[in-house]
């Protein structure tokens, strides 16, 4: 139970996981604001899950996940390299957002159809 | 150097300046409620996450009944990563229902569901019945104790309809009782009738989405409110969600995953305090709170003909609010809307707790 | 030395590191999909326990079918008497093949490939000849095994 424990604050922080960026704009905190609804979502989906599921389930067992510890501790460590690299790719999205946020408001992101052609 | 090229190779052969000028008209509104778009997303996704994982499984699954709990178990134990994919296929399913009810209540609170949108509300509530299905269906694929349990009293409860009744349980079971006939007939639906049925629906969905544009709720519609553009901003805001969503399913996949039961034998009891799953808890409930004989009748075709009035009167919603078809606040329809979401809610949780 | 101005340009940077992110996460992606679909079951074994008693006793210049995982084994006694184990499935198109007693030679119907009592393609299309095991007696049992694999006497 204590282990269970344990993976259930870590599961809570895991759907936890949008740290507040450093908006340098206004106007994407309702984004902010949005997300943190979203990942509030998800974090009592998981909690809700983690804690009434377990309560139903048969006493026969067959082996739904590999028993082998060093199979386990290679699943674990493959979780952990996922969420890094799922944290990896918000960062570099965010970074990305930030540079389409910046474009826009100097106004240079749409095309000039006016603009005069190279003969 | 190869993206410029690749899109010169299109521009030479389709005229897509159209296209391109649809897909960056598409604009987002920004207020209060606007992280409610973002779950149709969601529940897209997931589905497209049930479509891959469900395609994997189908290659080593064996619907027949003397082989399908043989060959899950073979799945999990003997084939590479096997009892991954199941397990996603598991939590890809869980999620997708609770998504599902989270993005319908939203449309419902805000009443995206009003004029000209009606038929957006028909087409996601046949969508709701479709995923439900999908789970029940998939769920019987184990042929366990409790599978086999729960599709007994769901396909029982929908016999218990007056008509048409036993000609729904008779079709759904491929006979009188649940047998190998039910799981070849489920498999049928879980692997084909219901996909090819959802992907027509979900084309309609999102065309009469991008025909429609986003609503707004009706006390915001008159103010002034910024929008954003879907391509590039809110598209790679619901990449971000995604990937997130994507986690968490994951996450749950390899902490928690489904276990295997016994396997179902038509002659024995059903195990000890069984359930169905949960998204049909509130139904289960419902059912308990009538008695056995009401005024001479019987208490359960009563008791399901209630049900399905109260779900008929939430499907025709979109047509029986005048008020905000006309743009207006409709204040009563708000409060229907509680109420059901609040019933909802805690005939769920009634049903997990007794 | 400090640049005065940058060797690439934002978009490119981060367009870049967007691609390159999206690539990993999805090779790795596509690695456990692709593990997935191909199967652990199945496998050729690298042997096979026989009983004696079923083959010892067949005429001279004669096969005898085993299984071999999927595909049939041949045990062949040849007309001097010493045994030997082949498999019989044709190197050309997988096709089993028979032993044709009268010719002492092994046969494939599929497109008339012809194998002499060795195992050398000697007619028709087949470019490599069959592939012979090792056969060895223990006690009641005889051990049919892929020439050069271990054999793991606790599994025997």
């Amino acid at each position: 139970m204590k282990i269970k424990l344990f993976l259930q604050i870590i599961i809570s922080l895991l759907s936890f996981p949008l740290v507040p960026f450093r908006v340098r704009r206004r106007e994407s905190g309702s984004f902010k604001f949005q997300n943190s609804i979203l990942s509030l979502c998800l974090f009592w989906v998981a909690l809700f899950f983690f804690v009434i599921k377990p309560l139903a389930f048969a006493e026969e067992k067959i082996p739904v996940f590999p028993s082998t510890p060093v199979e386990a501790y290679t699943i674990y460590a493959s979780l952990a390299v996922f969420w890094l690299a799922i944290i990896g790719l918000i960062v570099i999205i965010k970074m990305k957002l930030n540079e389409i946020d910046r474009i826009q408001k100097l106004g240079i992101d749409k095309e000039d159809n006016e603009a005069p052609l190279l003969d | 150097m190869i993206w410029p090229k690749f899109k010169d190779w299109i521009d030479e052969r389709y005229d897509i300046a159209e296209l391109k000028k649809l897909a960056k008209s598409k604009l987002i509104p920004q207020h209060r409620y606007d992280f409610l778009y973002y779950t149709g997303g969601i529940t897209l996704f997931l589905f497209i996450l049930q479509f891959i994982t469900g395609m994997l499984l189908a290659f080593y699954y064996i619907p027949h009944i003397d082989f399908a709990y043989e060959s899950i178990i073979d799945i999990v134990t003997k084939i590479n990563m096997g009892w991954f994919f199941r397990s996603l296929h598991h939590w890809g399913a869980q999620l997708c229902i609770v998504f599902v009810f989270i993005h319908l209540f939203g449309t419902l609170l805000v009443k995206s569901y009003r004029k000209p949108r009606e038929l957006l509300w028909v087409t996601g509530f046949i969508l709701l019945v479709i995923s439900i299905f999908f789970g029940l269906s998939g769920y019987l694929m184990l042929w366990d104790e409790r599978a086999f349990a729960a599709v007994r009293v769901a396909t029982g409860g929908a016999g218990a309809l007056p008509f048409v009744g036993s000609f729904i349980k008779i079709f759904l079971r491929g006979g009188v009782d649940v047998s190998g006939d039910t799981l070849t007939r489920f498999y049928a639906f879980h692997v084909s009738i219901l996909p090819l049925l959802s992907l027509l629906l979900i084309g309609l969905h999102l065309l009469f989405v991008q025909y429609h544009g986003m609503s707004t709720p009706v006390s915001l519609e008159k103010k002034e409110h910024k929008e954003e553009p879907f391509f590039p901003n809110v598209f790679y805001k619901d990449m971000m969600i995604w990937l997130v969503v994507l986690g968490v399913v994951v996450t749950l996949a390899i902490l928690l995953p489904p276990e295997i039961g016994k396997k179902a034998n038509a002659l024995a009891p059903p195990p000890e305090g069984i359930k169905p799953e949960w998204y049909f808890l509130f139904l289960l409930e419902t059912l308990k709170l009538f008695p056995g004989i009401i005024w001479g009748f019987n208490g359960e075709t009563i008791a399901i003909v209630c049900v399905s009035i109260g779900i008929f009167f939430f499907f025709l919603i979109p047509f029986l609010d005048r008020k905000s078809s006309r743009g207006e606040k409709s204040p009563i329809f708000t409060i229907i809307a509680v109420v059901y979401l609040l019933y909802f809610i805690t005939m769920t949780l009634v049903g997990f707790l007794s | 030395m400090k640049l005065k101005y940058s060797l690439i340009t934002r978009r490119q940077f981060l367009n870049t590191l967007f691609g390159g992110s999206l690539i990993a996460f999805f090779s790795g992606t596509i690695f456990s999909l692709t593990k997935f679909a191909f199967p652990t079951l199945g496998k050729e074994p690298d042997f096979v326990v026989l009983n004696k008693t079923d083959f010892a006793d067949i005429p001279k210049n004669s096969a005898k079918t085993f299984a071999w995982g999927g595909v049939p084994g041949l045990y062949l006694k040849k007309e001097d008497g010493s045994v030997a184990a082949l498999k019989g499935v044709c190197t050309h198109m997988e096709c089993n093949v028979t032993y044709r007693p009268a010719e002492k030679k092994f046969y494939c119907a599929c497109h008339k490939g012809w194998f002499d009592e060795t195992g050398k393609n000697i007619a028709g299309p087949p470019p490599k000849p069959l592939e012979f095991f090792e056969v060895t007696e223990k006690g009641e049992k005889l051990i049919i095994a892929r020439k050069g694999a271990k054999v793991d006497l606790a599994k025997v």
